[in-house]
């Protein structure tokens, strides 16, 4: 273990700056990744209830709730008409918000921000001011997305109702000519652009300021986590601008990048979107891959199994990540040789993802569990995620794609590995650090009731839906032909589960801040949690390491 | 109970089931097959892919539970301290590439098979009582030519039916590679016979079922607007072009609500269809799971996919790319039907429509007109089910 000893701040106080300058002006990465996760938790509760009126709508056939949301003045056949209008806006921006405003800021943003660091031992992030602007940026992004829910897309219908991919033409002047899709081009540009800095900053930081000693081998998983991601988005995010900055002037401007009519090719952006959206999908995993090996290794008091397999598995994954992205366009008419590479390529990634799964298995072999909660939520994560991987590989075949592609089987596919993967691993962080970013901890059985529950309900959403994709049902449908009702409504009787869950993790909230108010001592997990946060005071001092820990004598390791 | 067994058998091979009722209440399988092609989808999946990924989850799920058990603080006070076993690291990456072999193989070959559009052509020429030897033009494109036995199939109709003929045993082949190929028969075909020569590489089916699939004998061109298809039959004149929209319900039964649409895409069962899209504003996508088929409809882009039918019915599909606030009502559906029926639906379609045809052209239609050879896989499948 390291002497990171002088890690504790002996400074009997911390120099806090007042309210205003040290929570809007902030240069601190734990007040900002504060921030961050204070914004995931917003944009969770309104992605999530996205989702829940989805859910609501399609409990029974026929379009029988979202009317109800519809200006009452309008006769039916227009209120019928905006409430399919508000279906599409409604999975558009689930997913839009879901990934941009929640899984991004919660993992990087969040955990990134306020571990990383520690992690490494520096005393922040190696452009404090520039964090700041990251997270402002994103603050203003979140305003034009929700302004763009509000302005006419389609005719005087309200949003964006495309999807998440935006695909022209339906995003262009021919499917969406109100200023919504520009509202939310611009909102994207700025998320980007918050992005790309924050990866920049976090490159720099990991790759500047390790506490000597700390070579990259001997560096804790979820940085190595946090840097491949950071590439990934450094990467793959000006593909996506460049591909939205021409539907922006294809929109106002006159050009046809994207217009067949002109010139153009809609395919086009299909690829470049998809050059930036498979990294993506990688994006919103690869961080929570290194919070379940620490947890893992944590609860099971033993080292990680197969550490530099863990990290160069995540560096393969990141790397073959931006050679497969056709495989999201099977069906748009590629050729048959460049889909047979697609598949290959695609099928690849399995190998570098088993290593992980198998590894986190070997951690736990022959160690001495402990079932805290952050420890269900990994075990948990480690079954859900192999569960949605193998319905990848099952869909990286185009010729089974050719049937399952934009079916409820993707849908049940890719929620597995975000919905009950990324927000497991998610939730496993949260509790895991909780103690140490808060200072309290939350009652033990609260959080395995958190667990329980929500385990139950989301696979009660999702499992059956994988049903309804083997029958055809296509997804973005706000109705459904009657054979399907069975299905959609113990999917929306999972999304009740798991709304309770919801409700008991905001309890047990409310009940460590309020009620519980036990102090978290500075490691509670015990001779298992060995990376530096835990030899920090819960929670740390305003600056650490005054005096950097040293991993230059002997074989001292960081994780 | 019932709906137990019915998700077991649903796992199994569908074609036996096939007249069961397409979309059914809380049905956990893949739609009924309607082609030889979307059978052996059906298979792949079925008990190639469900296989493997239903044994690795069970495999991790077992690997969990005994690591829970076995290693928990209780059972097991003591943390072991290995993080390293070069052998299981080097199993653990071996042996998925392994599975991902097994996987790849029947893959690329279903692919291959979905989307290159069959080009085999028969031939069917008289015999004598005296000729021997029947020749085959392999005049197909480059890495298209019959090379191999299997590329080519004999059947003999005489007075007491279709047979097909075994290769060595009835026939043999020489020339293969050639421009022409030459069937030799051991003894002559009577006078009166006919001997049918079928030729491609597109070897369609499972089993007794595989058999040379014909080039497409119609084509039907798919047109995705907002919100609703258009569908033309360029092979039945230029203005052959009809609009296919959502049924209202209240002419729908409820079992085809949002399934149904007023005119329907009637095709001939047994033949090879092309199907060609495009799109007029936006992208849409045509889709008939009973036939594994999607294929986008792209504005400014031409895709092409194909299907042959094994019985009538009618099968649904739909829209299956966002295409805007009605996208949950633009279904599709394909009627299939005989040949007979087929060719009167041209002919009341086109007195509907309009279609000025000549004479010459209503005798180059392909299937109906006097002028048109007959292709049929269903002559083909007919015999294979009457042999079983």
């Amino acid at each position: 273990m390291a002497d990171a000893h002088a890690a504790a701040g002996h400074d009997a106080h911390d120099h806090k700056p007042s309210f205003f300058v040290r929570w809007f002006f902030s240069t601190n990465h734990k007040d900002i990744g504060t921030l961050y996760l204070i914004f995931a938790i917003i944009a969770g509760v309104v992605g999530g209830a996205m989702s829940g009126l989805m859910r609501w709508e399609l409990a029974e056939p026929g379009v029988t709730i979202l009317t109800a949301f519809t200006n009452q003045s309008l006769p039916a056949d227009a209120q019928l008409a905006a409430a399919q209008n508000f279906y599409n806006v409604l999975t558009t921006y689930h997913g839009l918000i879901m990934i941009f405003f929640m899984v991004m800021p919660a993992m990087i943003g969040g955990f990134g921000n306020w571990f990383v660091p520690i992690m490494i031992g520096a005393p922040d992030m190696a452009f404090p001011r520039m964090n700041n602007i990251s997270f402002w940026l994103y603050g203003a992004s979140g305003i034009l997305i929700t302004l763009s829910l509000f302005a006419p897309g389609y005719g005087a219908q309200l949003g964006f109702g495309g999807g998440w991919v935006i695909y022209p033409p339906l995003s262009a002047n021919t499917g969406s000519p109100g200023p919504a899709m520009d509202l939310l081009i611009l909102s994207l540009h700025l998320a980007g652009a918050s992005s790309i800095l924050g990866a920049i900053n976090f490159i720099t930081t990991i790759f500047n300021m390790r506490a000597p000693g700390m070579t990259l081998h001997k560096m804790p998983l979820f940085a190595w986590s946090v840097l491949v991601t950071a590439f990934l988005l450094v990467l793959s995010l000006p593909v996506l601008a460049g591909a939205i900055t021409m539907l922006l002037t294809d929109r106002n401007f006159g050009t046809s990048f994207f217009d067949a009519a002109g010139g153009g090719d809609p395919l086009l952006f299909q690829h470049l979107f998809w050059f930036f959206g498979h990294p993506e999908v990688y994006i919103l995993i690869l961080p929570g891959f290194g919070i379940i090996s620490h947890i893992v290794s944590t609860f099971s008091k033993k080292p990680i199994f197969g550490y530099l397999g863990m990290a160069y598995a995540m560096v393969a994954i990141g790397f073959v990540g931006f050679i497969v992205w056709a495989h999201h366009m099977y069906t748009v008419g590629l050729s048959v040789n460049m889909k047979a590479y697609f598949v290959a390529a695609t099928m690849v990634i399995a190998v570098p993802t088993g290593i992980k799964i198998f590894s986190w298995i070997a951690t736990m072999w022959g160690g001495s569990l402990e079932f805290k909660t952050p420890m269900l939520w990994a075990i948990g994560f480690i079954f859900l995620f192999t569960v949605g991987g193998v319905t990848g590989v099952v869909l990286a075949n185009a010729g089974i794609d050719h049937y399952m592609h934009d079916t409820y089987y993707v849908v049940a596919h890719f929620h597995y590995v975000l919905s009950l993967g990324a927000v497991f691993a998610i939730f496993a962080g949260w509790y895991y650090w909780f103690g140490k970013m808060t200072g309290k901890m939350y009652r033990e059985w609260l959080g395995a009731l958190h667990f329980w529950v929500m385990f139950v309900g989301v696979n009660l959403i999702f499992f059956p839906q994988h049903f309804l994709g083997l029958q055809g049902m296509p997804r973005r449908y706000i109705d459904y032909p009657e054979a399907f009702a069975q299905w959609h409504y113990w999917s929306s009787v999972g999304y009740a589960i798991t709304i309770i869950g919801m409700v008991v993790f905001l309890i047990a909230m409310i009940d460590a801040f309020f009620i519980y108010r036990k102090k978290a001592a500075d490691n509670p997990w015990g001779e298992g949690a060995t990376t530096l946060e835990w030899t920090l005071p819960s929670p740390p001092p305003f600056h650490q390491f005054n005096e950097l820990p040293r991993f230059d004598r002997g074989d001292a390791k960081a994780f | 109970m019932k709906k137990i067994l019915a998700a077991v058998s649903g796992f199994g091979a569908l074609g036996a089931g096939a007249a069961l009722a397409e979309r059914t209440q809380g049905g956990v399988a893949m739609l009924p097959a309607n082609s030889a092609l979307a059978e052996e989808v059906h298979f792949f999946h079925n008990w190639i892919l469900m296989p493997i990924i239903t044994g690795i989850s069970l495999f991790v799920l077992a690997l969990l539970l005994w690591v829970i058990f076995r290693y928990n603080s209780k059972a097991n006070p003591n943390p072991r301290k290995f993080s390293h076993n070069t052998l299981v690291e080097i199993v653990w990456t071996a042996v998925p590439i392994l599975i991902l072999l097994v996987i790849a193989l029947p893959s690329f070959d279903l692919l291959y098979k979905e989307d290159v559009v069959p080009d085999g052509k028969q031939v069917a020429i008289e015999g004598d009582g005296q000729t021997v030897d029947f020749v085959f033009p392999n005049n197909f494109a480059d890495g298209r030519t019959v090379v191999r036995p299997r590329h080519v199939e004999v059947y003999l109709e005489s007075s007491s039916g279709f047979q097909k003929l075994a290769h060595r045993a009835d026939y043999r082949l020489a020339g293969l590679g050639d421009p022409e190929v030459v069937v030799e028969f051991e003894t002559p075909p009577a006078a009166g016979d006919s001997v049918v020569i079928r030729g491609g590489r597109s070897l369609i089916g499972r089993g007794d079922r595989k058999q040379i699939a014909m080039a497409p004998t119609m084509t039907i061109k798919a047109v995705g607007r907002q919100w609703g298809w258009n569908y033309t039959y360029p092979e039945y004149g230029g203005d052959f072009e009809f609009l296919s929209d959502l049924l209202p319900e209240d002419q729908a039964t409820p079992e085809t609500w949002l399934l149904d649409v007023d005119n329907r895409v009637v095709v001939p069962v047994g033949e090879t269809i092309r199907v060609t899209t495009t799109a007029t504003d936006v992208i849409h996508s045509w889709a008939m799971p009973a036939f594994a088929v999607k294929i986008d409809a792209v504005p400014g882009r031409i895709n092409e996919t194909w299907f042959a039918a094994e019985r009538e019915g009618v099968f649904y599909g739909q829209c299956s790319e966002i295409c805007g606030i009605r996208h949950a009502y633009m279904p599709i559906a394909v009627e299939v039907v005989s040949r007979e029926r087929f060719c009167e639906w041209v002919g009341e379609q086109q007195t509907a429509l309009g279609v000025e045809r000549t004479a010459e052209e209503k005798a180059a239609e392909p299937l109906c007109g006097s002028s048109t050879a007959v292709t049929r896989m269903a002559d083909a499948a007919d015999i294979l089910s009457e042999e079983d």
